[in-house]
């Protein structure tokens, strides 16, 4: 809480990266430093290859999976974001996989964690996501037939919602 | 035939019948209202205090409200059977007052076989209670009242053995003589197993706490009832205190001397029926108190309970006074005999229920912060 | 046409009986269908997403102070919990440090709540075991002091927004130690009377010893956290692995179980209880005067872009806040990590196989929030 060194340039050595290197050999992974936790980005195809690789070695032995979701950065295409916990070594990484805007889809993680199986349900109905393989797939916190709206993108709208729902209803629309 | 005023005794009948429904609906209410306030001072609470003094007419308000009701049938309910279930619990029940004994020489109809009958008709009710449960067409309703019948007739067995074993003791199957054979000792000194069985079977043929499963808010949200409102609705509600308060009358005539132990005969019917009252009142309070402290059972556990427990143990019992009876001793040797091996029945039961609780099994560790931190 | 009966006509057919969304034992609007066979429960089907209030969604158009006030109404009954996380991720984001006394008041306001929180469930789940309603007034009679306490300092008995950015909204009133020792001697007569009510209650125990259970395997695939992880025998405490207030400088127990079944969640939970008292003792020696914000604390409260996944031990479990900033003064993704969510997709397989009555109580177990679940 106190310190976490000097924000700006964090550098990822004596962190959890080189071991993390060393469990990814064969994956094109990249590595950043955030406030917290590190962050490693897998390319799409190879990213459930590599969560498997991190809950199966012995030394990192990642088998928590903390939060799974997505963030839309708009034109930059989405994130998918895996926060991953060791329950036997307690540490964390946090692996992100970058998507294209017109290209939303990627494995799904509930072959590696039960626990993903919900979370890919919430991130699809939210963000459009498909998560190829889920043994799963029905909205969950929306209606069964709200399939091809996705509400936490950046484009959904929010105020004009208002004006959707009634002809009487005027104070949505100020300008 | 003794009638009232020498009438006849259709007319007769009819008019001991009115009183016995009016009057007893009155008693009802009243017993609603007092278990709402005995459970709230179980629960910190201080239950009806607005309507009328100390919310006496609570349960006056209550009856009105649901009488003014719509009394609303579901569309796919099958119509005869729905309007029909409420009156096949609500009457049975009400037949049992007819043998229950309010003082020495107060009982509708002293029949020689009174104990006889009031376990017959009391279990005619779980009739309407499947009927209610099957018409709604309603599947809580349809598994409460499945839930109801395997509970009936798992516990009527133990509660008429109890009985017999009670009868053989007393020798006599008219309650009237029951409670008139009690004027020096009650029957519970000699046969405390057989009343601790009438009590559990008691509860569960009442469907109270701990053995509500039938009706249990938490899983079938009411069972049977489900669909009921408005006046259907409070005649099972009638009937469940109703039957209460029989049972406790005749838990307290059988048992607990009723109105003969200590000196009923002597000090008239003022202090008969004071007697019985207080009797009564104190199992309905056990029962109150047993509904504020436990949880619920759960029907294998409930079935298991009976048909390996109560049932060999209550053959059992039987059978032991059959044995003791039999051999014509003298009256202090033979009852002593009796009252020994019973009370060695109730210490079986509760060490089998001990034993079955408390398996071992390894406890909650406590692992110290600074131990186990890195 | 014969009339000879077909196999088919013999063939049992399992009931589907839907649970909720309004009944007495789902807490809220969850909604579980039930597939029985009889009293056996062959499949159970949890529905939820009937209090999703868009909470996410409404978080990025709020700046940092109004998002505070959004996360008591996601967590309704561990809300100093829940305000913990957000304001610690926004303290995180923009390097901010936290004056003592405001972190020592944090961690007394947040065991309290977790105190609160277990009253909650002690007396909820003795509803959903079939105690009609005593261990619920029992249990309620002892939070209400705790509310009254929190009502005292926050003038609010729910919805608090007392946590902010860089350390509390106010002082606490001046006989703040005085009514917390108070607060914390009647919470442990309330400890004492439920655990004497329910605990030994030789029903409660045939109705919940081996019912429910999780697997230690399980627990941790299924990603379920607090006392439903806890109690299948995994040492996950975050308030002990990752430290946050001052957690490392007092000394508290951590009870594992060993069975994980129903009856260990419950003394985990009356445990966690004691231990909660124990830390507020031990912080209010901790106490001492100062500042509750710090000297510098910018006017507008703007983070540089980055983001910061904060995860605090909530009385249901882990809670944690995944917050994005790319700038400005709102978060450009909040996504709130609900620990009841983690736990509620493990209910069918601790339901499956058994009675319709231990499902329901393997749900009252979980000790779910629908408004944190749902969000």
């Amino acid at each position: 809480m106190t310190t976490e060194g000097a924000a700006p340039e964090r550098t990822l050595s004596g962190t959890i990266w080189s071991e993390v290197d060393r469990a990814l050999s064969g994956i094109t992974a990249s590595a950043e430093r955030a406030v917290l936790d590190v962050i490693v980005t897998i390319p799409r195809d190879e990213v459930i290859r590599g969560l498997k690789a991190l809950k199966a070695d012995e030394a990192l032995a990642f088998d928590y999976l903390r939060c799974l979701t997505c963030v839309d950065n708009e034109a930059d295409g989405m994130d998918v974001v895996y926060h991953l916990y060791s329950t036997e070594k307690r540490h964390n990484v946090t692996v992100k996989v970058h998507l294209e805007a017109n290209d939303l889809f990627v494995d799904t993680a509930t072959t590696v964690w039960r626990a993903a199986n919900w979370y890919e349900r919430e991130a699809a109905e939210m963000f459009g996501v498909r998560f190829r393989g889920h043994p799963d797939p029905r909205t969950l916190l929306m209606p069964e037939d709200m399939t091809d709206t996705f509400p936490l993108r950046k484009d959904h709208p929010l105020a004009e919602i208002e004006v959707l729902q009634g002809e009487g209803i005027a104070w949505g629309v100020e300008e | 035939m003794n009638t009232l005023f020498g009438l006849p005794v259709a007319l007769d009948a009819l008019i001991r019948v009115l009183i016995i429904v009016s009057v007893m609906t009155v008693v009802v209410m009243g017993l609603i209202y007092v278990e709402r306030k005995v459970l709230a001072r179980f629960q910190q609470r201080l239950g009806p205090t607005r309507t009328g003094p100390m919310g006496l007419l609570q349960s006056v308000a209550d009856a009105l409200k649901l009488v003014a009701k719509e009394d609303v049938r579901p569309t796919n309910a099958d119509p005869w059977v729905f309007e029909l279930a409420p009156f096949l619990v609500f009457v049975p029940t009400f037949l049992g007052f007819v043998v229950v004994p309010f003082a020495l020489a107060w009982s509708v109809r002293d029949l020689d076989l009174g104990l006889f009958y009031i376990l017959a008709v009391s279990s005619v009710n779980i009739v309407g209670w499947v009927m209610a449960g099957w018409a709604s067409d309603n599947r809580y309703a349809m598994l409460g009242a499945l839930r109801a019948v395997a509970q009936s007739i798992s516990y009527e067995l133990p509660l008429v053995m109890a009985m017999i074993a009670v009868a053989m003791v007393a020798d006599s199957l008219n309650i009237s003589e029951i409670v008139r054979g009690q004027a020096m000792v009650p029957n519970i000194v000699w046969q405390p197993l057989p009343f601790l069985m009438f009590f559990i079977c008691m509860l569960a043929e009442m469907n109270r706490p701990p053995f509500d499963i039938p009706v249990g808010e938490s899983e079938v949200v009411g069972g049977p009832y489900v669909e009921y409102s408005g006046i259907r609705w409070s005649m099972f509600f009638l009937a469940e205190y109703a039957s209460m308060f029989i049972m406790a009358l005749l838990g307290a005539a059988v048992f607990l001397g009723g109105s003969a132990w200590p000196f009923g005969e002597q000090l008239g019917l003022p202090w008969q029926i004071l007697l019985t009252v207080a009797k009564a009142g104190l199992i309905i309070f056990v029962v109150i108190w047993t509904r504020a402290s436990f949880p619920r059972l759960r029907i294998d556990q409930l079935m298991s309970f009976s048909w390996k427990l109560l049932l060999p143990v209550s053959f059992a019992q039987i059978m032991v006074n059959g044995l003791i009876l039999v051999y014509d001793l003298p009256y202090g040797m033979s009852h002593t005999l009796l009252a020994v091996c019973s009370a060695a029945g109730v210490l079986f039961v509760a060490s089998a229920i001990n034993r079955s609780v408390t398996s071992p099994r390894p406890r909650p560790l406590l692992i110290p912060r600074s131990e186990a931190a890195r | 046409m014969t009339n000879a009966l077909q196999p088919s006509e013999f063939e049992v057919q399992d009931i589907m009986i839907n649970m909720g969304p309004q009944h007495p034992a789902t807490h809220g609007v969850f909604r579980m269908v039930l597939q029985v066979d009889g009293e056996i429960v062959k499949d159970l089907i949890p529905h939820i997403g009937y209090m999703h209030r868009g909470a996410e969604k409404l978080s990025e158009t709020m700046d940092f102070r109004q998002g505070i006030g959004f996360m008591d109404r996601t967590e309704y009954l561990a809300q100093f919990n829940a305000e913990l996380g957000y304001v610690m991720a926004v303290e995180k984001l923009m390097d901010i440090e936290v004056p003592e006394r405001a972190q020592w008041i944090r961690m007394i306001l947040c065991e309290l709540n977790r105190l609160s929180s277990h009253f909650m469930f002690t007396g909820a789940f003795g509803t959903d075991a079939g105690v009609f309603g005593t261990s619920f007034t029992y249990a309620f009679r002892w939070r209400e002091e705790i509310l009254d306490l929190f009502e005292e300092i926050t003038g609010d008995r729910l919805m608090y927004a007392y946590f902010r950015p860089g350390g509390l909204a106010w002082e606490v009133t001046d006989n703040f130690e005085a009514r917390v020792r108070q607060v914390l001697e009647l919470s442990k007569q309330g400890i004492k009377d439920i655990d004497g009510l329910v605990t030994n209650n030789e029903i409660f125990k045939a109705r919940t010893q081996g019912v429910g259970v999780l697997t230690k395997e399980q627990a941790i695939d299924w990603g379920t956290t607090g006392p439903v992880l806890r109690a299948s025998g995994v040492q996950m405490d975050i308030r002990r692995d990752e430290p946050y207030l001052f957690y490392d400088q007092v000394e508290f127990d951590i009870p594992i179980g060993q069975n994980g079944d129903v009856y260990d969640r419950w003394c985990l939970r009356m445990e966690e209880m004691r231990q909660s008292v124990r830390i507020v003792e031990q912080c209010l020696t901790k106490l001492q005067p100062g500042p509750i914000q710090p000297e510098r604390m910018p006017r507008m409260l703007r983070t540089p872009p980055g983001e910061v996944y904060i995860r605090t031990e909530a009385p249901r479990g882990e809670f944690g806040i995944y917050m994005v900033s790319k700038g400005g003064n709102r978060p450009h993704r909040l996504k709130v990590r609900s620990s009841c969510f983690a736990n509620l997709q493990s209910l069918r397989d601790m339901s499956i196989g058994q009675y319709v009555a231990d499902a329901v109580l393997a749900l009252g177990s979980m000790d779910i929030v629908l408004c944190e679940v749902d969000r």
